[in-house]
């Protein structure tokens, strides 16, 4: 039962990392990314060849699948953030599809469709962190760097610049602001640190394979964020918990045919979505447009 | 030869793309909304046609008219108890997307596990292929699928350059105000463009459905399609959609003479990402619509 | 009362579908004058201020700004060269606070931190406050712009575009709505910022302010510039005023 436990709270911290990074563009900058769970995936990968080929630890793993992270993301954003939204949109699920297929298909680094396998436990300053309660430490340490990065920047100038495009581009534009530069350097560190997470997740497993970056992922992402609400640092966090908790929360349901419990699963997604955006566009733990008084963190 | 075939084949997708990249550009541009639960009209519809057509056995007129009426009615429902209360109080981009996007994630896995999660195709012999020349095999149904969109095309633009609301359609993206002045309401008008757009899916769903086959995931592959041949067209041109969608079923299919078919999708992306790196505007786009 | 030359506009047309928006329209804004864009609705002043900022790139002519062309380039670079700009519909950032909308607007720089070091931030610091103080928004600094009363929202947009360092402002009816003794104030604060260096054009409809804060009036109508001279001259020109106020048929 602890071990289920940990287990859970390890994904949930991974998640949480994933859903922090997606706010910082959806509900911070306004930026629609489908293809989050790409970054995650490129942070995966990365980390996995770093260690199996060049017995790189946690840290330098880590780095290198945020350097890699953060470069296409850039080949993403540059061209497609110069015109309107759209296109973004557009152009990330465009990428979350080629990038599921290069995935599957680029067996000599990826390992194909069956993944890579055999991964070594993490090592960080030459400590063994593989056993399962330090791994927790380490992932919820992870989380919480992410969280003080996160929070120094919403506060910074840089922040207020994200805020103000979110608001009103034009405004902003007519207040000197480089729009599609400060937007193309937020998609870059959001997709950098959601490398971090990608990273947690190859050490934790000792294996991956393309099934945990494919656009589903991508929309499960999404739902935490638009759950929790986009307006603070901690919604995104509230929603992984409760995203993550639903799947075991649906098992208990004794008329529920297993074999459906996933589609159940995004069906409630779906239905959350909805409703949030008609009554409580906020989300649950954000300010909704007819509650006023919570500022930003 | 094969190149030949590949290019056949090509048109069928093609036409069947421009269909519904034409109904998602027609909403978009006269309602600036953006609508991402497009793909699940096709799905509905194409699954209607099938549950009918197929296991009950229902003569086809009457189940392509029931899938007529599945779409209108779902893009009805859409506009009214969807964008409409949203509109009312928030209507930013975030909240009409994730509404629509939250609403394509239902009917998806409503449609997967009602009807199964297989491919689920309608046979006919109408897709059986003949050898009409050495090495090139073309099944009527690609004939009937190119004619099929040429006359919805012809009658669309009839439509929307002689009638009143057609007209009043492509004035609505302009300019809510002059649509009063034709004595319409703008909100009438937006109906009837989701009506539209969303029945001029149907013949590419039911094409689809004796074809290559539906899946409850053929709503995503279909939307990408349309959003990508939406920019591809150029933003705020029906036409150009049409043609952005006659390019990207032309580009999967002519990708097959040197690659495998996984790469389809990404066939797609490439096509989109060229477009959106070397002109943004589009084939017919005009360069402010990019910004 | 000429000053130097800040801004030359000439022959600038603009046209929309077969609409010719701004027709054929020169002039020139001089420092330290109050300049007023007046016309009927439709006129294109909004249009032409849109030319003027990189909004959208004029079809013909140039613009030209401290003596450097600024025709196509974008509005950012444009406002970051000194011209700034506020619009009809404010264009407030709601969900941030009157402090917020006004510190933002002294950061242009795209880095996750302003440069300059520590002189620079006194000095965007100094404006934020005078820029608060000048407005009366001090005692609603932490309030968020959705939460003003409609004068503040109008002060705030004020205080932005004050904050910003601009050397010229385009006021897009800045004043509109507001009671007798808000736009008194409204005045006053233009008037303090002409002597301290500032250039304004202002787009406005009401006569009373075109009045009392004009230093030289340009009319529009249809795109194209009908008159630009002294106020006294424009508002006493019978013609002028049957344009105005509508007597010729639409």
């Amino acid at each position: 039962m602890v071990t289920y436990i940990i287990s859970l709270a390890i994904l949930i911290g991974i998640n949480a990392i994933l859903a922090v990074t997606l706010n910082f563009i959806l509900g911070y900058a306004g930026i629609f990314s489908l293809a989050h769970a790409i970054f995650f995936g490129i942070g995966a990968y990365t980390a996995a060849i770093a260690a199996m080929k060049f017995g790189a630890d946690f840290t330098v793993a880590t780095a290198a699948g945020m350097v890699i992270s953060g470069v296409i993301s850039l080949a993403l954003a540059l061209p497609a953030l110069r015109v309107r939204g759209e296109y973004f949109v557009a152009a990330s699920l465009g990428l979350q599809m080629l990038a599921v297929t290069v995935f599957s298909e680029w067996k000599s680094v990826t390992g194909g469709i069956g993944g890579l396998i055999g991964i070594p436990p993490a090592r960080l300053f030459g400590f063994d962190v593989g056993d399962p309660v330090l791994f927790l430490g380490l992932t919820l340490a992870c989380l919480a760097v992410i969280l003080l990065v996160m929070r120094a920047l919403v506060r910074s100038s840089f922040g207020r610049n994200l805020k103000a495009i979110r608001d009103d581009e034009t405004a902003a534009s007519a207040l000197g602001k480089n729009v599609a530069l400060l937007k193309t350097l937020a998609v870059v560190v959001s997709s950098s640190f959601a490398a971090v997470a990608g990273s947690l997740f190859t050490f934790y497993l000792s294996f991956i394979n393309v099934e945990s970056f494919v656009l589903e992922v991508s929309v499960q992402i999404i739902a935490m964020v638009i759950i929790g609400g986009t307006a603070t640092l901690l919604g995104p966090v509230i929603g992984a918990v409760i995203v993550l908790l639903l799947p075991a929360l649906l098992t208990y349901l004794p008329y529920l045919p297993p074999t459906e419990i996933g589609s159940i699963q995004q069906m409630i997604y779906g239905l959350a979505m909805v409703l949030l955006m008609i009554f409580r566009p906020s989300g649950l733990w954000g300010y909704g447009s007819d509650q006023q008084k919570r500022g930003e963190p | 030869m094969v190149f030949l075939q590949l290019f056949v084949n090509g048109l069928q997708l093609g036409a069947i793309y421009a269909l519904t990249a034409v109904g998602f550009s027609l909403i978009f541009g006269s309602t600036k909304i953006f609508h991402v639960a497009h793909g699940s009209a096709f799905a509905i519809s194409g699954y209607i046609y099938w549950w009918l057509a197929s296991k009950l056995a229902v003569p086809w007129p009457v189940a392509t008219l029931a899938a007529v009426v599945a779409a209108a009615v779902f893009g009805l429902f859409m506009e009214r108890f969807i964008y409409r209360p949203i509109q009312r109080h928030e209507a930013s981009f975030f909240t009409v997307f994730i509404a629509a996007f939250g609403v394509s994630l239902v009917i998806q896995n409503l449609i997967g596990t009602v009807a199964g999660r297989g491919m689920e195709t309608v046979t006919t012999p109408l897709s059986r292929s003949i050898e009409i020349m050495d090495g090139l095999f073309v099944a009527p149904i690609a004939a009937i699928s190119i004619v099929v969109a040429i006359v919805v095309f012809w009658a669309l633009n009839y439509f929307l350059s002689r009638t009143h609301i057609g007209i009043a359609m492509r004035a609505l993206s302009e300019n809510p105000d002059l649509v009063r002045v034709f004595g319409l309401d703008p909100g009438r008008v937006a109906q009837w463009a989701f009506v539209i757009g969303s029945a001029v899916v149907v013949p590419g769903a039911i094409f689809t459905a004796m074809t290559a086959g539906l899946n409850p995931a053929i709503g995503t592959h279909v939307m990408l399609v349309s959003l990508a041949a939406t920019i591809v067209g150029g933003i705020g041109s029906v036409r150009g959609a049409a043609c952005g969608g006659l390019l990207l079923g032309l580009a999967e299919n002519l990708a097959y003479w040197k690659l495998d078919p996984q790469w389809s999708e990404a066939v797609t992306f490439i096509v989109l990402f060229a477009f959106i790196v070397f002109r943004p505007s589009g084939f017919f786009g005009s360069p402010t619509a990019a910004k | 009362m000429s000053g130097e030359i800040l801004f030359q506009a000439d022959n600038i047309s603009k046209t929309f579908g077969g609409l010719k928006a701004v027709n054929d329209v020169s002039f020139a804004l001089r420092a330290g004058i109050v300049t007023t864009l007046v016309g009927p609705n439709g006129a294109g002043k909004t249009t032409l201020f849109n030319a003027m900022t990189g909004h959208l790139v004029p079809d013909q002519g140039s613009v030209t700004f401290l003596g450097k062309s600024i025709l196509g380039l974008p509005h950012w670079k444009v406002a970051r060269l000194g011209i700034g700009r506020t619009f009809q519909d404010l264009k407030l950032f709601s969900h941030m606070t009157v402090l917020e909308n006004v510190t933002t607007a002294t950061e242009s720089g795209s880095w996750l931190w302003q440069t300059g070091g520590g002189a620079a931030k006194a000095a965007r610091t100094e404006r934020i406050e005078r820029a608060l103080d000048a407005t009366q928004l001090q005692p609603r600094r932490d309030t968020r712009a959705v939460d003003l009363s409609y004068a503040e929202r109008k002060f705030l947009s004020i205080a932005r575009i004050m904050a910003s360092g601009a050397r010229l402002w385009l006021l897009d009816e800045p004043a509109s709505g507001l009671d007798r003794s808000s736009y008194d104030r409204f005045l006053t604060v233009l008037r303090n910022e002409v002597t301290s260096g500032v250039t304004i054009c202002i787009i406005e409809h009401n006569l009373d302010i075109v009045q009392s804060i004009s230093d030289r009036i340009a009319f529009l109508d249809q795109g194209k510039l009908l008159a630009e001279g002294d106020p006294k001259t424009i508002l006493s020109d019978p013609a002028l005023a049957a344009i105005y106020f509508g007597e010729r048929a639409q």
